[in-house]
């Protein structure tokens, strides 16, 4: 099980790596952590003919404090946040911790996992439910998109081949926020078969509510949020309703273990 | 190849590699450390953890040249180490391995833990240690041996784990925001099995769009990812490159169509095979044609597909189901966008990669729907 | 643990292990280890289909010595395995795929290159024209329409099909209750965490094809791979050195280990081929698949009075050598009827040919699957007459005051007191407490569940019961060969093979009992054609019987001429003097086993004129007194807890109360148990090879197929209890498979016992939360119905 032959290059900068990309008309990856694509090299599933390494680029792997907002630099590890690098957001540390495996949280990246888009993935969820927005650098400079929008199906974003993640901005929940998040998985750190994360911001009058793992997207159930913001509570019966128009493709027990990851989620907030 | 230089169990060391080698082989086939063993090669194991720069990590998905000015320390980097010592004591007492192959990476990561988690408790300590699998001990004598060296260590305060306040004290809003779920929906529809169907309603009458649908290249070119290279009658030659993130496949292969003509149908069945994967896809790709009144024709349409080889040997097959239905969506804008132009032909050469074409296609859609809507409201 | 350790390095005490220090510093020595010059790397083009006819082979332009097929190999006979048992039908399995491919994963192309890389490299561009067949992924389809054929030289689809009848009529006339059950268990792969590999060197110095392989079986490999490539035997050497896991796997010869012996015999080159893990999966798929329709007779009180059975085997594409796809279907026949004494049963055992890899004996053969069968039919028969299945299941055992007791399929169970485990296993977990809280109800919603499971293992069988499989070898004796080192130390030799049992250890510890010699001076060697005595291997739970019943035998076989020696040198008569604690002891005095080794080896000036010529070494065969099998038993109980929300189990407390007889190091049986326990606790809700109708396997990395993990196995309580066997030294039981054995019954029984309430009874493995809340949702539909 060997990867097919690839080039490899490590950019000094972000524009270097751009033009680098820009260079191989589609047939380049930009590699960070490595810990989704290195199994998809080895299975020989992913064949890029160029790596190009962005993880020692200084500027991506800055974490900044904006005041209103925190600022991660794709680069930033899920370990460096499970370790608390954001003292005072208890939900990053929470779902970092929870990201696969400490060997792999050490390498593998939030600006990587965003990028790689498994619908199964921690941060395109919680980073939706949050309200981030992706600062994504190009060629025409950067653009922000916000992160509900980021992923627009399984693997697939609004990313063009000569484009990286290189930052994400994740707004600071008001005095008072709470917030849920809960995946089911068959064994720890293995992908969820269900998930769900929940922001209630009673100060900026915000109530975000998102199930993953759904093979698509992470998907928004508004009313739900809604509900729960107002009453404190949603019904079986409401979540599975929004679920079934999210997803129509569900089971009746896959259906099920949704309703339940979202109702728990709901419960922890 | 490239050059690259490291400095593995404290010794520097310089070599020749291809980029593709990986720290597991660098380090076992070039430098002879045959102490970190591949169980996977997919990160999932952990026989081959090692540390790069002080911390844990898979050497089978971390390649070599990514370790360029880097410290890697293996299993052979602990001889002097105390609490490596301590640790391969209490694994012996404690009879926390059988074969020895998950051994030196459940080490490398026990003695991680027990660094970073002074006082960790038993669950805590399943937990960390749930990325380094054995298929003999059944882990008992490992926690048992990992429990013993954090106790000896003292420091009985386990890191408190991040608690979310409960909801009873929760108080009650109104959010601002007042979206309707759909809008952002990005749903396809998605059939039972591998049969996924989708629908599409042109604003050409039956007979023409009948007349356009006998175009077997025009037909085969509105797939995402087609090209055409043969065609002879209702059969063409090709193949069709799909893009489904890093992963890339090209299948070539041959269709042929089939009509029935009082019903409004057709059938296309076409097979294919990725030659490097030795993969084989195949679909048939039906239609049916109805009056949907006003000039325009309902086009229904649906897909039995099936995949085999490698790329069909993951349990996750609702992402190939989600696949295949955005690739129908597709194929439907296409056959609507050209209709709309008048032709089926000329085919495009662009590869199915959502969020390009079929994004904006299924945005304009859903402003369609959106404004049926309200046009009944 | 609860065993109480006897003190000293002798039987019954917890040595820890030689072979740790090694390890623990990453010096063990496996095949993907090896480096030698001029070494190059194989890898091999794979079916991608599961049956399909090969039209054409295209290999690359420039390929020429790098690239084989069928064709390229013709001095290589295909693997067939024959067997005596009626009705079975021969497959024919060609190291390369000719003709046909019958499995995905099958090998097609073998292709060398300087690394792995390189060769995989060569694998992709080799290209296949196949005109693909009918897949048969099902069974029971496949046995009963023989128009598809996996063999088309046959004339079904069938490998064999096994029946007995034992009082059936007779027993079953006089039952009050009919309980009738269809029970499954999914295909799984074993998954050491090595996979298969091997080295081929010719030596010319040794004119020999030395097999440096991950061999469970290294003598039986090299019966196979110079039967195989028409070579005689002492032209073959096998070497198996660290191998890290085997659970039955790596016990036959396998169509890889005979291409790289081709190439090195043709190249005078190593070549090694190393597994990985996709392979393993993929190619790997060969064991639990058993479908079950079981009808039990009970009385009122739930006494079983007779069973009819259909097993249905599926066997995959192709029967191994040396143990025949004959031992799954014979295995399942026999141990049916489990611990329990009942005199009616009628079984037919179907063993299906399919598109999938052919069946391998996997930990437990056969016992995991007739084990779940066995014991949720207890299960049942207890709710049918309304009464708790402990009891049923108790009132049924084997009763010791029957021992030794042959049942209803003719097996000879040779001693134990099975109701005492059972009882003690209740008494451990702690039933009461359970079921309080069970009444109670959880704050979090979950059901509490609990369950029991006993199971009895054949260990050690030999010659009488292989010879009735009818399988291409039959274990007869095992050889075991000592010498006195001139220090005084001890070299034993076996031909099994250890890997991860501790036989380094636990073989010293033998030898220990019987001559005194500190375990740290036997030094253990195995795994080497080259310098052991035959065995067939390690295989069936026998090591610590048959080669550690030889160690013992030879160890005695020293101990007169010792003596002979020792009073020449102590210049005492004979029969004054005796061998106690390694040395001989005289009235006047005492010499050491390092004084008559000198005296041998380096000082014979000081031997007696009739000393015994054949020195300080022998090699002596053993085979128990009755060679039917060593019978281990063991009840296991478990408190689970059921979220109905998720379908998620997670096992609370997990109990084994187990007696292998005499216990020779308690540590290492009890790892062995706990290790086997894991794996049964993936077959029960995590593991699984699934199909879909084209015969593809839909799990190729180990994401996709679930081993348990740390959190996913329990803190496992073990008891023992130590009923000697009469025919064994020491009354010693093997034990390795038994683990593995009662897991799945015994998380069934309590997740069933969980949701009786709600009217769901789980039959098939492994329980994934979807399978579960996809039974809670059925029955929330269904008005629920009374009991059986």
């Amino acid at each position: 099980m060997k990867p097919a032959a690839f080039d490899y290059m490590r950019p000094r900068d972000v524009g270097e790596a751009l033009k680098a990309l820009r260079g191989a008309n589609g047939e380049a990856k930009p590699i960070a952590g490595g810990q989704s694509l290195g199994p998809m090299l080895n299975l020989r599933l992913a064949r890029p003919k160029l790596l190009v390494d962005v993880s020692r680029i200084d500027s991506l792997k800055e974490i900044k404090d904006e005041g209103d907002a925190w600022r991660i630099g794709a680069c930033v590890t899920h370990a460096q946040l499970e370790d608390k690098a954001l003292p005072g957001c208890e939900l990053l540390a929470h779902v970092a911790r929870r990201v696969a495996y400490r060997a792999v949280r050490n390498r593998g990246t939030v600006g990587g996992s965003l990028a790689h888009a498994d619908p199964a993935a921690d941060w395109p969820l919680v980073l939706a439910a949050l309200d981030a927005v992706v600062r994504v650098a190009g060629p025409a400079g950067s653009r922000e998109v916000r992160a509900d929008a980021f992923m627009t199906a399984a693997f697939t974003t609004v990313l063009a081949d000569d484009e990286i993640v290189e930052s994400v901005r994740v707004p600071k929940p008001g005095a008072g926020a709470r917030w849920g998040y809960y995946k089911f998985c068959r064994k720890t750190g293995e992908f969820p078969e269900a998930a769900a994360a929940l922001l209630l911001d009673p100060e900026r009058r915000t109530a975000r509510l998102f199930a993953g793992a759904l093979d698509r997207p992470p998907q928004p159930l508004d009313g739900v949020a809604r509900a729960v913001a107002q009453e404190g509570t949603a019904s079986a019966d409401m979540i599975a309703a929004a679920l079934a128009r999210l997803a129509p493709g569900l089971g009746p027990a896959a259906r099920k273990l949704r309703v339940t990851a979202v109702q728990r989620a709901i419960l922890q907030s | 190849m490239k050059t690259i230089e490291m400095t593995v169990n404290g010794e520097r060391v310089q070599a020749l590699v291809e980029p593709r080698t990986h720290l597991a082989d660098f380090l076992r086939d070039h430098q002879r450390l045959t102490g970190t063993h591949l169980g996977c090669e997919h990160g999932v194991c952990g026989a081959c953890t090692v540390l790069i720069d002080g911390q844990p990590a898979r050497a089978c998905i971390t390649y070599a040249v990514q370790c360029e000015g880097s410290e890697v320390r293996t299993i052979e980097g602990f001889e002097d180490d105390a609490l490596m010592n301590e640790l391969r004591a209490a694994f012996s007492r404690e009879h926390a391995l059988q074969c020895g192959f998950c051994t030196p990476g459940m080490l490398i990561a026990a003695r991680d833990l027990v660094l970073r988690l002074p006082g960790a408790h038993e669950r805590r300590i399943r937990e960390e240690m749930s990325g380094n699998l054995c298929r003999c001990t059944g882990y008992v004598g490992i926690v048992h041996a990992v429990a013993s060296v954090v106790q000896a260590r003292g420091a009985s305060n386990e890191t408190p784990v991040a608690q979310a306040p409960t909801a009873s004290s929760a108080p009650r809003f109104t959010p601002v925001e007042d979206r309707a779920e759909e809008k952002r929906q990005s749903a396809s529809p998605v059939g039972a099995g591998t049969r996924i169907e989708d629908e599409v309603i042109v604003k050409h009458p039956l007979e023409r769009v009948w007349a356009a649908f006998a175009d077997m290249p025009g037909v085969a070119a509105c797939l995402p990812g087609a090209e055409i290279t043969e065609s002879a009658g209702s059969s063409v030659k090709g193949r069709i490159t799909v893009k489904f993130g890093p992963m890339r496949a090209a299948f070539a292969g041959a269709a042929a169509l089939e009509r029935d003509e009082a019903a409004k149908r057709g059938v296309i069945r076409g097979a294919g095979q990725d030659a490097l994967s030795s993969s084989r896809a195949r679909g048939d790709i039906t239609y049916s044609l109805s009056d949907a009144g006003g000039g325009s024709t309902r086009i229904a349409l649906g897909i039995d597909y099936s995949l085999q080889g490698p790329l069909a040997q993951f349990s996750r097959g609702g992402l190939v189901k989600e696949f295949v239905g955005r690739m129908v969506a597709e194929f439907a804008a296409n056959l609507d966008r050209r209709l709309a132009a008048g032709t089926l032909a000329p085919p495009p050469a662009a590869q199915l990669d959502a969020g390009k074409v079929f994004w904006k296609w299924l945005w304009s859609r859903i402003k369609a729907i959106f404004k049926l809507r309200r046009r009944a409201l | 643990m609860s065993a109480e350790a006897r003190p000293g390095q002798g039987v019954g005490a917890r040595v820890p292990r030689k072979e740790d220090a090694r390890h623990l510093h990453g010096r063990g020595l496996f095949v993907p280890d090896m480096m030698l010059p001029g070494q190059r790397e194989v890898a091999f083009l794979r079916s991608p289909l599961a049956h399909a006819r090969i039209a054409a082979v295209r290999k690359p332009p420039g390929s020429e010595g790098r690239v084989f097929v069928r064709g390229d190999m013709p001095e290589v006979l295909p693997i067939v395995a024959p067997s005596t048992l009626p009705t079975f039908k021969l497959s024919e399995q060609h190291h390369l795929a000719y003709g046909k491919v019958r499995f995905v994963g099958e090998p097609i192309a073998c292709c060398v290159g300087r690394t792995r890389a390189e060769a995989e490299d060569l694998a992709e561009q080799v290209e296949v024209d196949f005109e693909e067949l009918p897949a048969l992924v099902d069974a029971h389809q496949a046995r009963l329409d023989p128009s598809i054929r996996v063999h088309e030289e046959w004339s079904d689809n069938l490998y064999l099909t096994l029946q007995l009848d034992n009082g059936f009529d007779e027993c079953s006339k006089k039952a009050d209750v009919v309980v009738k059950r269809e029970i499954e268990l999914s295909r799984q792969s074993m998954n050491p965490m090595e996979g298969k590999g091997t080295l081929a060197v010719w030596d010319d110095r040794a004119n020999q094809l030395v097999l440096h392989s991950s061999s469970q079986t290294p003598h039986l490999l090299r019966v196979g791979v110079a039967r195989f490539l028409r070579l005689n035997e002492e032209q073959v050497r096998v070497i198996a050195p660290d191998v890290g896991g085997g659970f039955g796997y790596k016990c036959i010869v396998f169509p890889e280990d005979l291409c790289v012996a081709w190439l090195a015999l043709k190249y005078r080159k190593p070549f090694r081929y190393v597994e990985d893990r996709r392979e393993h999966l993929v190619a790997g798929a060969n064991s639990r698949q058993h479908h079950y329709n079981l009808t039990a007779y009970a009385s009122k009180e739930g006494r079983l009075l007779a069973l009819d059975a259909e097993v249905t085997i599926d066997g995959g594409a192709y029967s191994n050598w040396p143990f025949t796809i004959g031992l799954e279907p014979g295995q399942a026949t026999g141990n049916l009827p489990g611990p329990y004494d009942f005199r009616g049963y009628r079984v037919k055992t179907y063993c299906v040919a399919t598109n999938k890899p052919g069946f391998l004996p996997y930990r437990g053969v056969a016992r995991t699957g007739v084990c779940f069968a066995m014991e949720l039919m207890i299960d049942a028969i207890a709710r049918a007459v309304n009464r708790d299945p402990y009891e049923v299941r108790l009132q049924n055992l084997v009763r010791p005051e029957q021992m030794p007791y042959d049942n209803v399929a003719r097996k000879h169970y040779d001693s134990g007191d099975y109701p005492r485990a059972l009882r003690m296993a209740r008494e451990k977990l702690d039933v009461e407490k359970w079921r309080e809280r069970q009444k109670r109800g959880e704050p979090d919603k979950r059901i509490i569940g609990i369950g029991f499971a006993s199971y009895c293992e054949q260990s050690a069988h030999g010659t009488s019961v292989f010879a009735a499989w009818g399988l291409p070898m039959t274990p007869g004796y095992d050889q075991a060969a000592v010498r006195l080192t001139a220090g005084g130390g001890l070299e034993v030799r076996i031909g099994v093979q250890s890997h991860g049992q501790g036989m380094e250890t636990t073989m010293a510890q033998l030898a220990h009992q019987v001559l005194g010699i500190d375990v740290a001076r036997v030094q253990v060697v195995h795994g080497d054609t080259g310098t052991t005595p035959f065995s067939t291997g390690t295989y069936a739970s026998r090591s610590m019987v048959m080669s550690g019943g030889a160690v013992v035998n030879a160890c005695r076989e020293l101990i007169p001429r010792f003596v002979r020696i020792g009073a020449h040198l102590l210049k005492a008569p004979e029969a004054d003097c005796r061998f106690e604690n390694g040395a001989v002891i005289a009235p006047s005095g005492s010499v050491s086993l390092k004084d008559i080794a000198e005296a041998w080896y380096m000082r014979p000036e000081r031997l007696p004129e009739n000393v015994d010529r054949a020195g300080l070494e022998a090699s002596v065969a053993f085979k128990p007194k009755r060679d039917t099998g060593a019978f281990s038993y063991a009840s296991h109980a478990v408190a689970v807890a059921v979220d109905p929300e998720t379908g998620q189990v997670e096992i609370l407390d997990y109990v084994v109360v187990e007696d292998c007889g005499t216990l020779v190091n308690p540590m290492v049986v009890e790892g062995q148990a706990i290790g086997g326990i894991a794996q049964g606790i993936g077959t029960a809700l995590y593991e699984e090879q699934q199909y879909d109708a084209n015969g593809q396997p839909n799990a190729s990395t180990l994401a996709d197929y679930l081993i348990p993990g740390p959190t996913e196995i329990p803190a496992i309580r073990i008891f023992h209890i130590e009923s000697p066997s009469p025919y064994t030294e020491f009354g010693m039981k093997g034990m390795g498979e038994g683990g593995a054995i009662a897991p799945p019954a015994v998380i069934f029984n309590a997740v069933n016992d969980a949701l009786r309430p709600l009217g769901v009874e789980v039959r098939d493995t492994p329980l994934t939360p979807e399978k579960l809340l996809d039974a809670i949702e059925r029955a929330k539909a269904v008005p629920k119905r009374e009991a059986a």
